[in-house]
């Protein structure tokens, strides 16, 4: 019965807790600051370049199946991705397809 | 598209539940099906270390985050000690506070409960925060929670869903679509940004953040290379919208 549940216990404590504690902690400092308080568009601001980060390093050092893919076949599918949204008027749907057919088409080449 | 009456808050305070199915439509337009996909990618690797697949499944409800979950079962996979691998889970979920408390500006009420906050919050993530700066400003108040929860739920089940078909799947898809899957969280994570950005800082905080994490690995390590590079590109950003705005003069 223990060992059963052990993977459940070890993915609440080891993953879950470390990554709600972020959520949980934003909503308790959220209480104390102001809607209107600028202190909010700062932090925007902030997610926004984190995130931008996350991308660049999931990008540089990428993990499993993406690794195989060459370095030219990652930064060439996430720029025409860039370029195929602002050409289709903003559309992720756009950008998603042509980012994703660049990549996969650079992995199966180079395996070929 | 969603209902775009100017926002107002001369309401009586209680939610109004029919805009949750707005928040499905959006949800069932793209982006759930795109969450869900990524997600597939976790099942594998919950397979390769031998949890069950309802921990797998669960991992999508409870940790709700792609690259935590990656993190947690490749680190089991190479045996990582536990109490290192929740330090490095913890260090690359914390964009999650920033993206919360942006969300949470958009979403809290007056008469809120600390835990419908904190049940807010849970299902706060990427796609959902790109969600929500797209759509919640011009959303009446009354209608937020409701679509919130609408579009974040329907992404959290279908999510939960392909998450157990990745672990039924694992072994049997082609490399170059494997590539293809976790592919999906950059490529993304990059026009879901993309999307929200609306003046020149929004562009200069994204371009800095992309640009800045390959340098701010280099000199912070790869702990803290995200908290640098969001504090630095977000803060240079801000200072240029707050000196942009006082140059207008009364837009603040």
């Amino acid at each position: 019965m223990i060992e059963m549940l052990a993977p459940y216990a070890l993915m609440l404590i080891v993953a879950a807790v470390p990554t709600g504690i972020w959520r949980a902690g934003a909503v308790v400092l959220s209480r104390s600051i102001s809607s209107q308080s600028l202190v909010f568009e700062w932090v925007r601001f902030v997610a926004t370049a984190l995130l931008a980060g996350v991308v660049a390093k999931l990008l540089a050092n990428p993990s499993g199946a993406l690794a195989l893919a060459p370095d030219w076949g990652r930064l060439g599918a996430v720029v025409a991705a860039f370029a195929a949204f602002m050409a289709f008027r903003r559309s992720v749907f756009a950008g998603v397809l042509t980012g994703e057919t660049i990549l996969i088409l650079s992995v199966y080449l180079t395996q070929h | 598209m969603t209902s775009n009456t100017p926002s107002s808050t001369d309401e009586t305070g209680s939610p109004n539940w029919g805009a949750m199915f707005d928040g499905i439509k959006d949800a069932l337009r793209l982006p759930a099906w795109v969450v869900s996909a990524a997600l597939i990618g976790v099942g594998p690797l919950a397979q390769a270390v031998g949890h069950p697949i309802g921990a797998a499944m669960a991992s999508t409800i409870f940790v709700w985050a792609g690259p935590a979950q990656v993190l947690f079962y490749g680190g089991l996979a190479s045996g990582m000690a536990y109490p290192a691998l929740a330090f490095v889970i913890g260090l690359s979920s914390m964009r999650f506070l920033p993206m919360t408390m942006t969300v949470m500006q958009m979403l809290r009420r007056p008469k809120q409960s600390i835990l419908m906050q904190f049940a807010i919050a849970h299902f706060v993530t990427v796609t959902v925060w790109a969600e929500c700066l797209r759509r919640l400003p011009d959303m009446r108040e009354d209608r937020r929670v409701p679509y919130f929860f609408g579009f974040a739920v329907t992404c959290l089940v279908l999510s939960t869903f392909t998450t157990a078909f990745g672990y039924v799947l694992a072994g049997n898809v082609p490399t170059h679509f494997a590539a293809g899957l976790l592919f999906l969280t950059p490529v993304f994570f990059t026009c879901s940004i993309c999307a929200g950005a609306r003046d020149m800082p929004d562009w200069l905080a994204i371009g800095m953040g992309a640009v800045l994490e390959p340098l701010v690995l280099h000199v912070a390590g790869p702990e803290f290379d995200l908290l640098v590079t969001g504090l630095v590109g977000g803060t240079v950003a801000f200072m240029i919208k707050m000196n942009r705005r006082s140059k207008v003069g009364t837009l603040a």
